[in-house]
């Protein structure tokens, strides 16, 4: 053996770092501040670290929405840094902050009208209004591109990967719903 | 892909009217398509205008000083629309990152802080992080373009989603791609006369008939004047006519069968060679099934193409045109009023069709719902069952198979009901036909012969228009198979041997001089290499997945050029050497091991066909094979590959090892060679490899440090970079990356099993 035993190898500097990733960490009003950056992104300060940007991740984007946050180191290994349990937990200024963050992470319109669907030659061609504004957008004929999360919630993936909504397959009205009948 | 989507003129008319610099140009220019306003510090994304469909409202364009979002729907006389300008000097990176189904865009300045430029959907990300790629070279003071070889996703004229091809079907790309195959069926040429005049022939049989019939009727019934002979004859007559055109129709069709079959052999034959020729990164670009449904699927719906529809194209439109012209000769006032319905009868079936496509579709969805949810079950049996979760699982597939089987209900009772419906509307034509013929008849004005002639005629007329409908679906179909057929065809090999390539003999020097290289343009994997490798030298590379360690091989072997600087061996850039010439004398070990369907024999001799025995048995030897392929009962003859003779992943990876001995190789090359195997296996492939090692040069890339013990140096990757290089020892001195690997490794190790890292 050679050269490592004399060095100093820190076993429980090691077992501390696994235990800290198996810690369910929340933050809070009392322990965790948020600030806004002048470039627009979040910094934190929590347990005497200040943390220039920080991710701010959904953990169950699809159903909770406001809670169960998980806030995150801003580089690739995105090591997280605790949650926030429920956004009201925290000062109501910076669950604003992180709502903004949020935002600008998820990308989700909910397609609100459906003007018209018209399928040619294995693909599915939409014209619909979206809470982010009128919308063209193709789908594959397949199956895949057409998930039902819940009996009535559909969610459609196009060709390039942007995400729809339609939260309730029945508050369309039904000639809408006719134009979406190859679909669901 | 374009990443400057912006005409001369709009250039020009933007670079003056942007801040810049004298000499200053507009190098990207692509859309950024959601909003993004900032009030001091705080990223609004509230969607207060019409998304998408306002094509290009926020423009981002970079010069090589300056970067700049344009709101182009804002009058230019103002100060909106200048929307964001940045100084590409202040910031150290401009970096794409994606989010949860958007992306944005986020600069660093020299100071570390991060700034949030921009924010576009997945539509826009594949443009953006290459222009942002570009945007970085600038920052760097790189004075150069990136370009970007994706395909577009749309066609610009016309806005549908193209099939994967470079040219849209509908939009002129079809009739490109029609003269291709025309070309190609060109050297069927005796055939293609001898179908088409056959077509003629049978049409003409199908039009003299009536005309026969009406004079047997006219001449020999109605007026009682002929004999049993005449009937006779006609009967005869009759008979020759309908077997000539049996016959004539069998050969047709036999003729239009062995074309489909020799043409699609042909297309398949060519993109098998094709796809051999072309370079990895164009088959890694794809799915692998897509390949495989270009060789397989896309040519068999060309023969089913010519089979089925070629055909009888031309014979049934110049039966419909025959038909009317001689209903035209007959009476062309009956021929107007009978005609009349053929608008109705084609809008009917059209609306038919598309429903039954419809709802069959909706079947088929079904259908591949309820087999993925039953292969899903099947294949995780074991979870189900250790779980006690089969009734859950019964009632789900319950309801499944209930929404199947009520969908298939339906959609059989539909045709049921509405094809004998179809059919009835299609002979209305003979109904009408029949009424006003009648009535002519009866007034005198017409023959009973020529009555039942025009009957027949409106048959002709109205029999094949259901599947008139469906022929541009068909010919639609064949074209887009044909377009993707020829997009692999036409598609030019990145990787090609220099005009002026040279056979080397490898002694086995490599360097790497400044090289940077990444899979796609925008995303580089290795930044600045820079590593001076010596004959017989054995370099291990070492760091984390994904850091490019195996990208660093796939250079070596050429799989991929590099995107900057250059990578020599013996001196020679490595595109300047012959590529056969190359591999022949690389030896590679990967980490799953393929073996092709064969015998052992086969597959050790894969890498040199001419080898003989006592060479093959020494490479084995070598290889510590030898031993445990003479145990097996056909030893060297043993068949493995898929269905084969089950080896352990031991025995295959020794397999590996002598195929990439019995070469010769000057350059050896091992992939995390030893990984999963068992202490035993391990220790006899690290004595193998000890032995295959000496004196070539190799690189090795190995999770389990253990392996790389014998290696010269260790090239430590990390962050696109070389981070440490030297020996075992001097790294651990350094007490950097490679050192916490290490302990890392021995922490694990006194777990499972002591590892020596003794010298």
């Amino acid at each position: 053996m050679i050269g490592i035993d004399d060095k100093e190898f820190n076993e429980e500097e090691l077992l501390a770092q696994s235990a800290d990733l198996l810690e369910l960490r929340f933050l809070n009003k009392d322990n965790a501040v948020f600030a806004r950056t002048p470039g627009g992104f979040v910094s934190l300060d929590y347990a005497g670290i200040h943390y220039d940007r920080v991710g701010v991740y959904r953990t169950f984007p699809l159903t909770e929405p406001e809670s169960y946050i998980s806030i995150r180191e801003a580089d690739e290994k995105a090591r997280e840094i605790g949650m926030v349990e429920k956004l009201t937990d925290i000062d109501r200024d910076q669950a604003e902050m992180l709502r903004e963050q949020l935002r600008l992470r998820y990308f989700m319109p909910v397609i609100q009208k459906v003007i018209s669907v018209k399928d040619e030659y294995g693909y599915a061609y939409f014209d619909v209004m979206t809470n982010f504004g009128a919308c063209r957008f193709t789908t594959h004929m397949g199956s895949e591109a057409f998930v039902s999360l819940t009996d009535t919630r559909i969610m459609i993936t196009d060709l390039d990967g942007n995400r729809y909504e339609i939260p309730d397959i029945n508050r369309l009205t039904v000639a809408e719903r006719k134009k979406l009948d190859l679909f669901i | 892909m374009r990443l400057k989507l912006l005409s001369q003129g709009e250039q020009e008319r933007f670079e003056s009217l942007l801040p810049l610099e004298p000499g200053e140009r507009i190098s990207y220019c692509v859309p950024v398509d959601l909003p993004l306003d900032m009030e001091d510090g705080r990223p609004s994304v509230t969607p207060l205008y019409r998304w998408v469909t306002e094509k290009n409202r926020l423009l981002l364009m970079v010069t090589n000083k300056q970067l700049f979002i344009v709101d182009s729907r804002e009058d230019y006389n103002g100060s909106k629309w200048l929307v964001r300008k940045e100084r590409l000097a202040d910031y150290k990176e401009i970096k794409c990152e994606s989010q949860v189904n958007c992306g944005i865009l986020v600069g660093t300045k020299h100071s570390g802080e991060k700034v949030l430029i921009a924010r576009f959907s997945m539509k826009e990300i594949v443009r953006v992080s290459y222009v942002a790629q570009g945007a970085n070279l600038y920052c760097r003071g790189t004075e150069e373009l990136v370009t970007s070889d994706e395909r577009e996703k749309y066609c610009e004229r016309c806005g549908r989603a193209l099939p994967g091809t470079n040219t849209c079907p509908y939009c002129g790309g079809g009739m490109v791609t029609l003269k291709k195959f025309w070309n190609l069926c060109g050297g069927y040429q005796y055939k293609l006369l001898a179908i088409s005049l056959l077509m003629v022939v049978s049409s003409l049989i199908s039009l003299g008939m009536p005309a026969i019939q009406q004079s047997f009727i006219d001449e020999s019934l109605m007026n009682r004047s002929g004999t049993i002979a005449d009937v006779l004859v006609f009967v005869g007559l009759m008979l020759a006519a309908t077997g000539l055109l049996i016959g004539i129709n069998t050969l047709k069709y036999w003729l239009c069968v062995s074309m489909g079959a020799l043409i699609s052999m042909d297309l398949r034959r060519r993109l098998y060679l094709k796809i051999q020729t072309l370079s990895l990164s164009f088959i890694n670009e794809r799915k692998p099934g897509e390949l495989m449904n270009r060789v397989a699927s896309d040519t068999t719906q060309i023969r089913q193409f010519m089979e089925e529809v070629f055909g009888s194209m031309v014979s049934t439109l110049v039966t419909m045109i025959g038909a009317l012209l001689f209903m035209l000769l007959i009476n062309w006032r009956l021929t107007l009023l009978t005609t009349c319905l053929i608008l109705v009868v084609i809008v009917v079936t059209r609306i038919f069709w598309h429903r039954i496509h419809r709802i069959f579709h909706k079947q088929w969805l079904k259908e591949d719902k309820l087999r993925s949810g039953l292969q899903d079950v099947i294949s995780g049996m074991r979870v189900v069952k250790s779980f006690g979760r089969e009734q859950a699982e019964t009632e789900k597939f319950d309801q499944l198979t209930r929404e199947y089987a009520l969908i298939q209900k339906k959609n059989e009772g539909f045709w049921a009901v509405f094809y004998p419906i179809l059919t009835f509307i299609m002979g209305m034509g003979s109904y009408l036909a029949i009424y006003f013929g009648g009535r002519d008849v009866l007034l005198g004005t017409m023959s009973v012969g020529t009555l039942i002639q025009f009957v027949t005629y409106t048959g002709y007329l109205y029999g094949p228009l259901g599947w008139m409908t469906h022929l541009p679906r068909s010919v639609m179909q064949m074209i887009t198979s044909l377009n993707r057929i020829y997009d692999v065809l036409d598609e030019q090999p990145k990787i090609v041997n220099a005009k002026k390539a040279v056979k080397l003999e490898i002694r086995g020097d490599v360097d790497f001089t400044d090289v940077s290289f990444g899979y796609h343009s925008y995303d580089p994997v290795l930044e600045h290499i820079d590593l001076h490798v010596k004959q017989g030298e054995m370099i291990g590379f070492v760091g984390a997945s994904g850091t490019g360690k195996s990208t660093m091989i796939n250079l070596i072997m050429r799989l991929y050029d590099v995107n900057r600087g250059t990578l020599c061996i013996d001196g020679v850039n490595i595109k300047d050497i012959d590529q056969e010439c190359l591999h022949s004398q690389i030896g590679v070990v990967l980490q799953e091991t393929f073996l092709f369907s064969g015998s052992i024999l086969n597959n050790l001799r894969y890498a040199k066909p001419d080898a003989t025995m006592t060479e093959i048995i020494q490479a084995a030897k070598s290889a510590n094979a030898h031993d445990f392929i003479c145990k097996m009962p056909d030893g060297y003859n043993t068949y493995v590959g898929e269905h084969g003779y089950n080896l352990s992943g031991g025995e295959r990876q020794r397999i590996a090892i002598a195929r990439a001995i019995l070469n010769n190789p000057r350059l050896l090359i091992l992939d995390e060679a030893t990984s999963a195997l068992d202490t035993e296996s391990e220790f006899l492939i690290q004595q193998a490899l000890d032995r295959l090692t000496a004196g070539r040069t190799t690189f090795a890339i190995a999770h389990r440090l253990s392996t790389l013990r014998n290696a010269d140096r260790l090239v430590v990757i990390d962050g696109h970079n070389i981070a440490e290089v030297g020996t075992h020892n001097e790294l651990l001195e350094k007490q950097g990356i490679y050192y916490k690997l290490v302990q890392a490794q021995l922490q694990m190790a006194k777990v499972e099993k002591p590892v020596a890292f003794s010298q």
